[in-house]
């Protein structure tokens, strides 16, 4: 676990460089945020109208917080790496190496992700503060609840990303399989909560993903209990298993193919 | 001097299409390419049937509108990022010393660069604008007009683009400022503007020219407008005049200058 | 008539120094901090027509600024230059008709069309009516023996076919100076050969003026009969090819089989490269002695088998860019 630690550790300080970079990004998220602001200040006609069980307040926190979860993660440059050290051989380099490929592509991309991630929670934070005015009722605990749910969306979301990648072991070019996968959270899950879709929709957007990836400590943070709190993490922990289980069975298989074929 | 601009139209063209045999050469990514980039427009799609679902009229557009909004935006892009994708690296090119390459053609440098590479998905991007337009309702006017507004659009953002990667002349570092500035423009595209009041609208219109790009070509589209084509014109003319005389400013800087990266 | 002519060049860069850690590249936003380079330092030099230069150099000497600033890439901070009478830094679209250039390390073709298609492309960008590119490129086509792959992708071709293709891409609107840098570089010795002779054949077909940088010796020794030579941006020498051998053929190599070993330390004029007792080699100064009188010292009845050669040019070269560097 200690290597793991070390490879984690020597990425957040590399990515400290890019700190100029990551602010001008920060710029392109304050815009997106910018722009649900009216678009919902348009849509309420009042702060006291709720739809589909949101306040308009509610609705801007919701997209506060699901965005900065997916900006964290940047998906495309990781599933393009991951497609890269299968494509240009890393992989069969990495076969050697006393360490699991999954647990190197994991810590090392978490790394690269804090920076962002503490950067983007506060300034989010402010952004939303300024834009709204107000912050949702949280005591500390709850708070602490929110950024775990958070962490886990974030390993999830790694790791299935990671799966996506892997499967260019067995095509030409896995992009497009990414390409599905960020539409969906981003057109299901970051836009509007679960609640705003039809009704025969939902159950399925409860099972997948989206729940545990973006709605969950979205929702959790809007509209806090611990009764959906305790399920939104034990929903999670399963995910992590099962994602990590079914990344380390593809990269079995996708190393033995490697070694059947050449790289 | 016409001759001039024949053979420097003809490069350009010749320029383009190689790219795009270039691109072509793996039809499958060529073609999945194209398909998924029709897709990923078109998911956009719910968000709006959503938006719609709560109320008949946002931001003063009709669901149709925003089709027309959508298509705009799209054949726009798509134009921009087509014919002269290369504009949106320029930033790169800059500072990688590459524009070397393109001083010893007796050609317009700046075109020369900027056709020299196609995005092969912006061609779904084309094709989804003429999607929309369908959609929203064919009409031979309706349709050359819309032509004429991808066209113009692209070629705005392209000089916008220009314009911000010109920075990179000056100054190190400004390429995240032209990809935030490029990102800028397309964040907002898809948005109608009833939308947004007070100061961000007066920026729509003049220092981030959504309005002129999107908004007004929709306006015209819904309801033909001679004054406001006028407009659209006359901006677009403004801004490529403006975009060559930053870049050959920039260029002259470039040759004399000391800055130095790879270059020695 | 000069075709080239540079006076009194120089070039000053500004790099941007790195500093170290997160302070380091945070100070470096606010206020950057540069060193200046002199990478071109005071150069003149003139090239008749027709004429074969080799312009060499160590990595960094400044060889790539120079032909930048000749081909109009860049301008000098001080300094004139004047190439077939056209000033580079206000004629540079006239000037582009006018010259041709060959990048070894840098393709301009497009790799996946066939040099044909290419060689049209380029007949276009210098505006030459469709008839006069498909008689020019027949002609290449001969000269430079690309009858086998014209239709062939350029990606499918070898490294030499390449650099061939890259050569009449540069020659299809018929410049009067062609830059080559590095023309064979990674090439085998047979294709290098090969290049060579082609090059040469050209120079006598079309007069074509060829400035040439190379770090490989024997293309300079084979193709031209001029050689400058400049190191940390100065230049060292401007001369013949014969002169530059002749003057540093008084030294020769004298290499000898002996029955018997020869002691032969601190003889005047001689310096003793290798002494394995009964095989020697020794390099003798002529202006101090001459090599019968070293041979002398030897005892020709000593000796089983003898060799006597010039300093090879790489040796000559490498000694100039050392002198340059202790200057």
């Amino acid at each position: 676990m200690k290597k793991y630690w070390f490879i984690y550790k020597s990425e957040v300080m590399s990515d400290l460089q890019y700190i100029f970079n990551l602010l001008v990004g920060f710029i392109s998220y304050l815009i997106l945020i910018y722009i649900f602001l009216n678009l919902w200040n348009y849509m309420y006609d009042d702060p006291t109208q709720v739809i589909n069980g949101y306040t308009k307040n509610q609705m801007i926190w919701y997209v506060i917080i699901t965005e900065i979860l997916w900006m964290t993660v940047g998906g495309r440059k990781l599933c393009r790496k991951i497609c890269d050290d299968v494509k240009g051989g890393n992989i069969a380099y990495n076969i050697n190496k006393p360490y699991s490929y999954i647990g190197y592509a994991l810590s090392s991309h978490l790394g690269g992700c804090t920076v962002k991630a503490i950067m983007f929670t506060i300034l989010g934070m402010i952004t939303g503060i300024i834009f709204i005015g107000e912050f949702p009722k949280l005591t500390i605990l709850s708070c602490i609840m929110v950024l775990i749910t958070a962490l886990l969306a974030t390993i999830i979301n790694t790791l299935l990303i990671i799966f996506v990648g892997l499967i260019s072991f067995f095509i030409e070019d896995a992009n497009p399989f990414y390409w599905l996968y960020s539409k969906f959270i981003l057109v299901l899950g970051t836009i509007f909560p679960i609640e705003y879709f039809p009704s025969i929709m939902q159950p399925i957007l409860i099972y997948s993903p989206i729940y545990v990836v973006s709605y969950g400590p979205a929702k959790l943070f809007v509209d806090f209990s611990w009764e959906k709190c305790l399920f939104i993490i034990i929903a999670q922990i399963a995910y992590i298993i099962i994602a990590y289980l079914l990344c380390r069975l593809l990269y079995k298989k996708g190393v033995k193919r490697l070694n059947v074929n050449g790289g | 001097m016409l001759t001039e601009v024949k053979n420097q139209i003809k490069v350009s063209f010749l320029s383009i299409k190689y790219a795009l045999l270039r691109e072509m050469l793996n039809k499958t990514t060529f073609i999945t390419n194209v398909i998924f980039m029709i897709l990923n427009n078109a998911s956009m799609i719910v968000q709006w049937i959503i938006l719609y679902s709560l109320k008949e009229n946002v931001g003063g557009y009709t669901f149709k509108q925003i089709l027309l909004l959508w298509g705009i935006a799209a054949g726009t892009f798509g134009v921009s990022r087509f014919f002269f994708s290369k504009a949106f690296s320029l930033a790169d090119t800059i500072n990688s010393g590459k524009l070397d390459a393109y001083l010893v053609q007796p050609k317009n440098v700046l075109l020369s660069v900027i056709t020299s590479e196609v995005e092969v998905s912006a061609l779904g991007d084309i094709l989804y604008a003429y999607i929309m337009l369908f959609i929203y309702g064919f009409t031979l006017p309706t349709f050359l007009l819309f032509t004429m507004f991808c066209i113009g659009g692209g070629i705005i953002l392209t000089a916008i683009s220009i314009i911000l990667s010109s920075l990179s002349f000056w100054f190190q570092k400004t390429d995240v400022i032209a990809d935030t500035g490029n990102r800028l423009l397309t964040s907002f595209a898809t948005y109608p503007d009833g939308i947004f009041k007070g100061l961000a609208k007066i920026l729509l219109f003049t220092l981030i020219p959504v309005g002129i790009v999107n908004y007004i070509p929709v306006d015209i589209l819904s309801n033909f407008n001679l004054g406001l084509t006028g407009i659209f014109l006359f901006a677009t003319f403004l801004l490529i005049t403006l975009a060559a005389f930053i870049f050959y400013k920039g260029l002259k800087r470039y040759s004399s200058s000391n800055l130095m990266n790879a270059r020695i | 008539m000069s075709v080239i002519e540079v006076k009194n060049i120089s070039k000053t860069f500004k790099v941007k120094l790195k500093e170290k850690g997160l302070k380091g590249s945070l100070k470096s936003i606010v206020k950057p901090k540069y060193k200046k380079v002199q990478a071109v330092k005071n150069i003149s030099f003139n090239i008749e027509k027709g004429e074969m230069v080799a312009f060499i150099g160590p990595n960094g000497a400044g060889k790539s600024t120079t032909i930048k600033m000749i081909t109009s890439i860049l301008y000098p901070d001080k300094g004139k230059i004047s190439v077939l009478g056209l000033n580079p830094e206000k004629d540079r679209k006239k000037l582009a008709y006018e010259i041709g250039t060959v990048f070894g390390q840098k393709e301009q073709l497009w790799t996946h069309l066939t040099p044909y298609d290419n060689f049209k492309f380029f007949g276009a960008i210098y505006d030459i009516p469709e008839y006069q590119i498909e008689k020019k490129i027949n002609e290449l086509k001969e000269l430079f023996e690309l009858d086998e792959f014209i239709n062939t992708p350029v990606r499918n071709l070898s490294l030499g076919q390449r650099i061939r293709c890259e050569i009449v891409a540069s020659l299809i609107h018929e410049p009067k100076i062609l830059f080559l840098d590095e023309p064979t570089i990674g090439l085998d010795p047979v294709v290098k050969e090969n290049i060579r002779t082609l090059i040469k054949r050209m120079n006598k077909e079309y007069k074509t003026t060829v400035f040439l940088t190379s770090h490989d010796v024997s293309d300079i020794e084979k193709l031209c009969k001029r050689v400058i030579i400049i190191n940390n941006g100065q230049l060292v020498l401007d001369d013949t090819m014969e002169n530059l051998k002749y003057h540093y053929l008084n030294k020769k190599i004298v290499e000898a089989k002996m029955k018997e070993p020869v002691n032969l330390d601190g003889k005047d004029g001689l310096t003793i490269l290798k002494d394995r007792g009964y095989n020697i080699k020794i390099e003798v100064d002529t202006t101090k002695k001459s090599v019968a009188d070293a041979i002398k010292l030897l005892n020709p009845d000593n000796i089983i088998d003898i060799n006597i050669s010039n300093i090879p040019l790489e040796n000559i070269i490498s000694s100039i860019y050392k002198d340059g560097d202790t200057k």
